[in-house]
């Protein structure tokens, strides 16, 4: 379009060959063809970065992996030989302060041997008095204990003696309540038949009482059914006639 | 009407009143027939008509037959009620208890026995004890005569134990 932008104006200007070329330079380097170059340089210049971006991308992704290794490798170097160093300065510490530990140590249990030692003497010597003292004392005892015991199996045998009379005392009172006994024995036998006859006399008379009542009890249950009023009528008229005045004197007080 | 100057000491009871029970129910007739006949002499004053003549029972027409009463004046029916009121009232009763249930027949015997020989206007009240056994328990205003076979055996009891013991001992 700029090629050809103002052509009707080029037949207008052909006369100065110079100025028709500025003229032709102005129309051909027009605003629109700048805009042209300039996108195009623009485009151009977005192409060469990105192409140079990604080399500069991919150079220093390579350099940072070269980086990280030699420094891996350094930092291993590096660490390998201050923890030998400081194993080193550890186990000479470690061990000093172990060493004056022990002997510390040491110090502190020859003393409490010592200690113990001396108390297990005094213990010993203290319980061989003990035994001495509790020897002596058994030794008292048991001639107390002997004499006690010799005291108290005289005493005993006053007593058994004592126990002897009082038994042959008992047996005697003990035969004594024997014949006590037979014969209360038979004075109870006595009574008791007497109470027997007694008794004996008593059921027989209640059993009269009850054969009375029985026999009542009888004549009632049979008379009771037997006689209506009409039988007993002339009965009753003839009891009425033997209470007929008592009557009269009632009904008319 | 003469027969309304009797009073009720004067009455003679038939043999078909027994209690008095039967001695209310003459009192209930007598008023009831009353009743009946002022209403028909009312009604035949309205309609001039002839009064119907009322109907009696058995008993009250004996009740009437043998006191020789009249019911057909007003005053006459007035003076008879109040009287029999008054028997009602005063009427001598004679309880009698016997150990069966008494029969009709028999409590008219009894009836007319005690009408005849003790007071003419006695009534009864009867009652039932088995346990008397036979006999009648009579009671009085005042008295009681047991004449029943249970109080003849109880006080014969002695009299049985002492015929038992000779029984034994023979």
């Amino acid at each position: 379009m700029g090629l050809f932008h103002k052509q009707s104006d080029d037949k207008r200007t052909g006369d100065n060959p110079l100025a028709e070329a500025t003229d032709q330079q102005k129309r051909f380097f027009d605003d629109y063809f700048r805009e042209e170059l300039r996108n195009h340089g623009r485009w151009y210049f977005d192409k060469v970065i990105k192409e140079n971006g990604d080399l500069f991308k991919k150079d220093l992704e390579a350099v940072i992996a070269q980086v990280n290794t030699d420094l891996k490798e350094h930092v291993s170097r590096q660490l390998d030989g201050a923890i030998a160093h400081i194993n080193a300065t550890l186990k000479d510490h470690v061990t000093r302060q172990m060493d004056v530990q022990f002997a510390e140590y040491s110090k502190t249990m020859q003393e409490a041997q010592d200690a113990a030692l001396k108390n297990m003497t005094d213990g010993s010597n203290e319980l061989r008095d003990q035994y001495h003292e509790l020897s002596s004392l058994l030794k008292d005892n048991i001639a107390e204990q002997n004499a006690m015991m010799h005291k108290a199996f005289e005493e005993h045998k006053a007593q058994l003696q004592s126990m002897d009379e009082a038994q042959s005392a008992s047996l005697t009172a003990l035969n004594q309540s024997t014949e006590k006994l037979q014969s209360q024995y038979q004075q109870i036998g006595q009574m008791l038949d007497t109470q027997v006859t007694e008794q004996r006399d008593q059921i027989v008379k209640a059993f009269e009482d009850n054969m009375a009542r029985t026999v009542e009890h009888y004549i009632l249950g049979a008379l009771g059914d037997q006689y209506d009023l009409k039988a007993q009528l002339p009965a009753i008229v003839k009891q009425l006639e033997d209470n007929k005045q008592a009557m009269v004197d009632d009904i008319t007080l | 009407m003469s027969e309304t100057s009797l009073t009720y000491k004067e009455f003679v009871l038939p043999a078909s009143v027994v209690t008095k029970r039967d001695v209310s129910q003459l009192v209930n007739e007598a008023e009831r027939v009353d009743s009946e006949l002022t209403t028909a002499t009312v009604r035949a004053h309205i309609t001039t008509g002839v009064a119907v003549s009322p109907v009696f029972s058995g008993t009250f027409s004996d009740f009437l037959a043998l006191n020789k009463l009249e019911f057909e004046e007003s005053k006459a029916r007035t003076a008879l009620i109040k009287q029999l009121r008054l028997l009602k009232d005063n009427v001598p009763i004679i309880h009698l208890t016997f150990a069966v249930s008494a029969d009709i027949e028999s409590l008219q015997k009894l009836t007319a026995w005690f009408r005849q020989s003790v007071s003419p206007q006695v009534v009864l009240e009867v009652g039932l004890q088995p346990a008397l056994v036979a006999g009648v328990y009579i009671r009085t205003t005042n008295h009681v005569h047991d004449l029943s076979l249970r109080a003849a055996l109880a006080g014969k009891h002695d009299l049985l134990v002492k015929e038992l013991e000779g029984l034994r001992s023979a």
